[in-house]
């Protein structure tokens, strides 16, 4: 095997080389873009590298185009997802993990079953529901959404972090005369806090990328989410490319960040399900 | 009989489950009232006549059923679906193995390349379907011009412009996303599996292939399994991709059932034929979570 390897190692590294040109290939255009004039964009031949390079399109986002707005309301609706999310999650997980009750199966079941389904079904009905609740143009509104298409996901990522923990450790606290959510609180999420962190950031990440139910119940341009404030670049007849990938650009970065930090945990999750039991 | 009640009563609603069913309330309000009623909702559009906002006017039985299943449109856009989804499945099985392959032999560097091949996955889906969309651009597009400059393809075509190379672009968008999902998959499968295995086939005078073949597929199966399973959920539930490449054009040529119910909902406001769509969705997705979770719990079982 180390043989074939070694034999074959300047094989795989052009390999590797390709294949990322190939996967990256949109964000080398999107860097480029985002350099350029708003005349140059038109320029035939389309040219890689600026002829003039300018951070103009930095500013013009920011001051012309209130791309501020759009980071405000996406991280309100992100934070608040989270927050939200954790709510109901984290004690509906420590439930199935831990507590006997009739239905615990059919319950992992669902969980498992609802993370497949699709927010296009709802939003139909739910646009309907929203607006006799006065929830279109709101945060509120985006955040629920965001919320219920998070919570099975959520707490099933939960439920194997508190099954992980040994039952021990509980019974112990209980003995000294902790209650059940006594020993949620103080005992079993602190031991569980790395999988509460991936779990917040993944909720953070979801709400982020929205783009759905922000196209669906977001009118306003200030309660626009950054995935919508950007599409509105996209014109029926022309686009403003260059304004378009600058504030591409700058969505992308806290997004990309936040991944990196959970990435691992988050493919443990997917593969094992996390869950035992 | 009255002992039994009791046993049951006590085994099933004691302080701990009653504890449980309280803990598990605040999400089950959320689900019943912002999942399960919209869904049976969606049910009630699918019989009723609706208006134009969607309001439900009178009970019409299946007749919104009878219309949308006897127009052509409806049955080629659900076959376009599967091919949809099964194509964009393999090619990401299939190249994301690759990328697992090359990921797991080393050298340096393979850090960072992991960290970049993920960039797809990490990145958000309407954002990047908007960097494509200025991609694939004909006439100030970098790819056409690349493609152009190295002589690699000296006519390309107008990628969104044409039924069949729109297809090909927007599937390309949805395999693009979904690869570094199965390339960490897989290579998290391969890299656990024992040096001892390997090592023994050597012994046996085993080549690469027959080592692949027989030692890392058969070390991996049961993951293949579930990121098929998930990614081909993924894949037809990508509305993101469609919305914002094609809106499902030209004329239908990239349409999928999930665009459809939308844009039969909100740009056309025929919200019955929407909420039929919609159902048929439901069922489709319903049978393949339902497969998907037995097959899951099976799989736990064997572990």
């Amino acid at each position: 095997m180390s043989n074939w390897r070694t034999r074959n190692r300047p094989l795989v590294i052009g390999l590797t080389l390709l294949l990322l040109g190939l996967m990256l290939f949109p964000f080398f255009v999107m860097v480029s873009t985002m350099l350029k004039s708003s005349q140059e964009i038109y320029v035939v031949p389309a040219t890689w590298i600026p002829r003039n390079l300018t951070f103009a399109n930095f500013s013009r986002v920011w001051i012309e185009y209130h791309l501020l707005l759009y980071f405000r309301s996406s991280l309100i609706v992100a934070l608040g997802t989270m927050v939200l999310n954790i709510l109901v999650s984290v004690p509906a997980a420590y439930a199935v993990a831990r507590l006997r009750f009739l239905g615990r199966k059919a319950v992992m079941y669902l969980l498992l079953a609802i993370q497949m389904f699709s927010p296009v079904i709802v939003v139909i009905s739910l646009f309907r529901i929203f607006a006799r609740a006065q929830l279109i143009d709101t945060y509120t509104g985006l955040i629920l959404a965001n919320t219920v298409f998070t919570i099975s996901f959520a707490t099933w990522m939960m439920t194997g972090y508190f099954s992980a923990i040994p039952s021990e450790i509980e019974e112990a606290a209980r003995i000294d005369g902790c209650s059940r959510v006594g020993t949620l609180l103080r005992v079993m999420l602190p031991i569980a806090a790395p999988g509460l962190v991936t779990v917040m950031i993944y909720n953070f990440i979801t709400a982020w990328n929205e783009f759905l139910f922000a196209l669906t119940f977001i009118n306003a341009r200030a309660k626009m989410p950054l995935t919508l404030g950007i599409y509105q670049f996209v014109g029926r007849w022309s686009t403003q490319w260059e304004l378009l990938t600058t504030s591409a650009f700058l969505a992308l970065i806290p997004v990309l960040v936040l991944f990196y930090l959970i990435e691992k945990q988050l493919v443990a999750g997917l593969a094992s399900g996390a869950v035992k039991g | 009989m009255g002992a039994s009640t009791t046993t049951l009563r006590s085994r099933y609603w004691n302080k701990e489950a009653q504890l449980a069913y309280l803990l598990m309330l605040p999400a089950v309000v959320l689900l019943v009232s912002l999942m399960v009623y919209p869904i049976a909702y969606v049910f009630m559009m699918s019989l009723y006549r609706t208006d134009r906002l969607g309001r439900l006017q009178e009970f019409a039985g299946m007749a919104a059923y009878l219309e949308v299943f006897s127009t052509r449109v409806f049955w080629e856009t659900t076959v376009r679906t599967a091919v949809w989804t099964v194509l964009a499945v393999v090619v990401k099985a299939v190249l994301g193995m690759i990328i697992a392959l090359v990921l797991n032999v080393e050298y340096t560097g393979r850090r960072t390349a992991r960290m970049l091949f993920i960039i797809p996955w990490a990145s958000s889906v309407p954002i990047s379907a908007m960097l494509w969309k200025w991609v694939y651009d004909h006439e100030f597009g970098l790819l056409n011009q690349t493609l152009r400059a190295t002589g690699i393809w000296t006519n390309p075509p107008v990628w969104l412009g044409a039924p069949t190379s729109a297809f090909i672009s927007t599937i390309w968008v949805d395999i693009w996303v979904g690869v570094p999902f199965m390339a960490l998959i897989f290579l998290a499968g391969m890299q656990a599996i024992s040096r001892d295995l390997y090592e023994s086939g050597e012994i046996d005078g085993a080549n690469a292939t027959q080592k692949f073949v027989n030692i890392t597929i058969p070390g991996i199966r049961h993951l293949i399994l579930i990121a098929t399973m998930l990614s081909s959920l993924w894949t037809f539930n990508d509305f993101n991709t469609v919305f914002i490449l094609t809106k499902g054009g030209p004329g239908t040529s990239t349409e999928i059932l999930i665009t459809a119910v939308y844009k039969h909902g909100f740009e056309w406001l025929r919200f019955s034929r929407a909420a039929v769509m919609a159902v048929v969705t439901f069922v489709i997705l319903t049978m393949l979570s339902l497969f998907y979770a037995r097959m899951f719990f099976r799989q736990e079982r064997d572990l």
